[in-house]
């Protein structure tokens, strides 16, 4: 009988690349045409339940801490207020508002303040980036050296709008 | 004299180094990609802030509404009072309440009576917009029973 010499001829079979090589390259060239270099987008969540009494607030101890954005008529922001203080309209207001806010929460995370609430009052043209900025203020602050967020105030509303100028 | 013999015979490229380029690009274009931000439109320039960082659990129900400037290829506005994109219209935020009411109507459709209170109303607004158009368009989301909210914003990197 005659043995076949198995080990040489399994060692000529050849896989067919090129069927492979056309699925890879129109995979390939599908998520590179549907890759999008965007940056990652974040959320700012806001309380705003519906149908909430008006003097809902009236029973908790802590005050609101009320932020407002004056603004003139093409948008542009005037006057950064927290309580009746005016802190500035430039960048360094919003870094006064952040660490205005620390001093009167106590500490980050602070449970005693836990459930204090900011209410923005932003004038009807103010700009929205400005409430952004001023949500962002109230809500934390990042620190680069630790690449962590120290959380202030989760809980953010928004007073009634303003009528146009 | 002795003629060296040159073989013209059919000789295959190695394809080796070639496949793994591509199983390489293949891999990077896959993870890099992300289908999520698909309903993101790219005519609204979100305003950018440190603090806005990616939700770590994701709405189990969500409404995503662009609302913006309608803007040529330069960027310029075309139309000074900002819309919100839907559906390829531009509508208006006082025009607003019947395509919120039939967002409405396909969300209890699809899930139930009860989904209303678990949707996340995701305003992805212009940073130019005016606060009171935005304030104004939540109210209009509010009476058509949408009671949660977030507001976005890029990541800015430093």
């Amino acid at each position: 009988m005659k043995l076949n010499n198995r080990s040489s001829s399994l060692s000529k079979v050849e896989i067919p690349m090129a069927p492979m090589i056309d699925i890879v390259f129109q995979l390939l060239i599908f998520f590179m045409l549907n890759l999008k270099i965007i940056s990652p987008e974040g959320n700012f969540n806001i309380n705003l339940p519906v149908n909430a009494p008006a003097n809902a607030q009236q029973d908790v101890a802590l005050p609101d801490i009320k932020v407002g954005l004056r603004s003139d008529r093409d948008g542009n922001l005037v006057q950064l207020t927290l309580g009746g203080n005016n802190l500035g309209n430039d960048n360094a207001a919003f870094d006064r508002l952040n660490a205005e806010i620390l001093k009167l929460i106590g500490r980050p995370g602070n449970p005693a303040t836990a459930q204090i609430e900011v209410e923005l009052d932003a004038d009807y043209e103010c700009q929205y980036k400005y409430v952004v900025k001023a949500i962002s203020r109230c809500t934390g602050r990042f620190d680069p050296q630790t690449q962590t967020i120290a959380r202030y105030v989760e809980k953010i509303k928004f007073a009634p709008p303003h009528k146009p100028k | 004299m002795k003629t060296r013999k040159i073989e013209m015979g059919f000789t295959e490229p190695d394809m080796t180094p070639m496949i793994d380029i591509v199983f390489q690009l293949l891999t990077f274009f896959m993870i890099a990609i992300n289908f999520e931000n698909t309903k993101a439109d790219e005519r609204v320039k979100l305003p950018r802030d440190m603090l806005a960082k990616p939700p770590e659990v994701k709405p189990e129900h969500e409404l995503v509404l662009n609302f913006g400037f309608e803007r040529d290829k330069e960027g310029n506005k075309k139309n000074a009072v900002p819309t919100v994109f839907y559906n390829e219209r531009y509508v208006e935020v006082g025009q607003l309440t019947p395509d919120l009411e039939q967002e409405k109507r396909v969300m209890e459709l699809l899930h139930g009576k009860e989904v209303i209170d678990k949707v996340t109303v995701l305003i992805r607004a212009d940073s130019e917009v005016p606060t009171g158009l935005v304030q104004q368009l939540i109210k209009k989301c509010q009476d058509n029973g949408f009671s949660k909210f977030s507001l976005r914003a890029t990541a800015e990197e430093k």
